[in-house]
């Protein structure tokens, strides 16, 4: 790991990062708010409509409980965006972005060896990721503390679960990354690792909607982050695992692969 | 002791892709490219466009790697020792593209402190190169393109490298930073820094350069000092007469002999004794001798059409493998 570097990216993306953890604490504040001011009240008017509670455990949450509204955040589109940020935008932009810019190769001629950039850049997402998902569990411990329903929480299951959503990203950040030091241009990687992403969360809802279609959530990484389960449970142990060796192995991919690549002059 | 030496260097692209292309879209970039480089030398490598110079200096700094053949750079080879070699090698890049949202103060630190030695030479290339304190407080987006050439420039030598490697070095620069530039290189050859580059100016090349590379379609042609390179060349001599033109057929290196009323050209090649004892009684009114040009020489090696053909037919490996 090269801590030149390191602080290089930190300087780089600093504002960046702010902007997104102020924005997922501002997320993480609405569940517990929507829960304490709608959840019970829409809980009767589901209960008409039995279509309706089905929708309702949209990506495997449940908005009539704390818990349950936190899981809906987590997977929500918007959420999935702001954490995307650093989960597939940077990995992305630091190899195969640099490299099509031009700068990869300056910084590479110096004694830095590949390794060690990936490495680098790989620590810089989690610590970003973990970030983030942080200011989102922060968010939402103070609304629901400010709404009062702060005993509805376990708060060391709080810990889990900032770890399983850590999990998640860096298995995320390690398949972007893969892609990105595969390929020379944005484009490809980006099409590569969207692609994988966009799939999984689509397996995930799908999944989450139509109960005819749940066969298709344990092929979703999305499937393997359960804030409801972990809230009220603790960690699971097999998503835990599961997410590790997803995204270890897309980093030994990447420890392999990028070192042996041919860096030609850039176009 | 040999900075830089290759033996039989060979650098194909398009092998190894999955899946496999047709065998004709293999380009040989770098055949059986043989060179030694000698501490304290400023070495040309010269070639057009696409013909292997660019390739070459990415085999040596490990940003790509050999199809065959080997090359050891300080001591050390390029595919095991590419981390101490870039730790003792300056390297600018042909359009050195630099972060627009950084000062140029801020890059050159950023890039000095990945060699982890002291930027004691920044100072002094920033002033030789009239790059002032404020202007280095600048971002770079604002930069013109000199500007840039002149940070990539300052970056590459900033920490006194044992060996720079530039690509290109005085493109966008104007007539005096280029002047400012080779004097820079001059003082790097007197204090035994080794300097190895590449250029289509070939001007500067001759200029500068203790010898000479000339590369084509991956293939070496001509590997001599500059010199020795002029010296073969065939210098165009025309002279206005009063009277009667001097006897050069049969004088050792004069050729093309052209004879009109008043007026005689020829072509000299290697020593110019026999040629001047010819003319000597002469009644010669005005005498030209062009000196000998590398564009010249450089020329020849591209000129003929068989040379064009070979060029062409060389650029694809695949019919012959």
């Amino acid at each position: 790991m090269s801590a030149t570097v390191f602080r290089h990216v930190l300087r780089q993306q600093r504002m960046r990062l702010l902007v997104v953890v102020a924005a997922l604490t501002g997320w993480g504040t609405l569940m517990p708010i929507v829960y304490a001011t709608f959840g019970v009240q829409m809980q009767d008017i589901v209960r008409q409509f039995p279509a309706l509670q089905q929708f309702m455990r949209f990506g495997g949450g449940d908005l009539f409980t704390l818990s349950g509204s936190i899981a809906v955040g987590y997977i929500h589109p918007i959420a999935i965006a702001l954490l995307a940020v650093f989960a597939i935008a940077f990995p992305l932009s630091g190899v195969a972005g640099e490299r099509q810019r031009g700068t990869l190769e300056i910084v590479l001629a110096r004694p830095v060896s590949r390794r060690s950039y990936y490495v680098t850049l790989l620590v810089a997402a989690i610590l970003f990721i973990g970030l983030s998902v942080a200011a989102t569990l922060i968010g939402t411990v103070i609304a629901a503390a400010a709404v009062n329903v702060l005993d509805q929480l376990k708060l060391e299951n709080m810990t889990l679960l900032w770890l399983n959503g850590v999990l998640l990203y860096f298995a995320i950040a390690a398949i972007a990354f893969a892609a990105s030091v595969s390929f020379d241009r944005m484009g490809p990687a980006a099409g590569v690792a969207l692609a994988i992403v966009l799939v999984a969360y689509t397996l995930e809802i799908i999944g989450s909607l139509w109960p005819d279609a749940e066969w298709l959530q344990p092929y979703s990484l999305f499937h393997y982050l359960q804030p409801d389960l972990v809230l009220r449970e603790g960690l699971q142990l097999f998503d835990t695992a599961l997410l590790l060796v997803v995204g270890g192995a897309a980093v030994i991919y990447a420890l392999i692969v990028f070192p042996r690549r041919d860096l030609a002059a850039p176009t | 002791m040999a900075v830089i030496e290759t033996k039989g260097l060979t650098k194909h692209y398009g092998t190894g892709r999955f899946p496999p292309r047709h065998r004709h879209e293999t380009v040989r970039a770098l055949h059986e490219l043989t060179v030694s480089v000698e501490e304290g030398e400023i070495f040309g490598f010269l070639g057009p466009n696409g013909a292997g110079k660019t390739t070459m200096i990415r085999l040596l700094l490990g940003l790509i790697h050999p199809t065959s053949g080997s090359a050891r750079v300080l001591g050390h080879d390029i595919v095991d020792g590419s981390i101490a070699i870039r730790a003792a090698t300056g390297y600018l890049p042909g359009g050195i593209v630099l972060y627009d949202t950084l000062t140029g103060e801020q890059m050159l630190d950023y890039l000095g402190r990945l060699y982890g030695r002291p930027t004691s030479l920044r100072a002094d290339v920033a002033d030789r190169l009239e790059m002032s304190a404020r202007t280095l407080k600048r971002p770079v987006r604002d930069y013109s393109r000199g500007m840039r050439q002149k940070i990539g420039i300052i970056q590459a030598l900033q920490h006194d490298p044992d060996l720079a490697i530039l690509d290109e070095p005085t493109e966008g620069l104007d007539p005096l930073m280029q002047r400012a530039f080779y004097d820079l290189l001059d003082e790097r050859r007197k204090a035994g820094r080794t300097c190895f580059f590449s250029s289509h100016v070939l001007s500067e090349v001759e200029r500068l350069c203790d010898r000479v590379a000339i590369i084509r379609a991956g293939e070496m042609v001509a590997l001599s000092n500059v010199p020795e390179l002029l010296a073969r060349r065939k210098r165009h001599v025309e002279m206005r007469l009063a009277g009667e033109p001097p006897a050069l057929h049969g004088v050792t290196g004069v050729t093309n002999i052209v004879v009109r009323p008043g007026h005689l050209s020829c072509e000299l090649e290697g020593d110019v004794r026999p040629f001047l004892a010819a003319i000597y009684s002469a009644a010669i009114t005005d005498l030209t001798i062009e000196p000998a040009r590398l564009e010249e020489a450089f020329l020849e090696y591209y000129a003929d059409e068989d040379a064009a053909e070979l060029a062409a037919a060389a650029h694809l490996v695949g019919a012959a493998q």
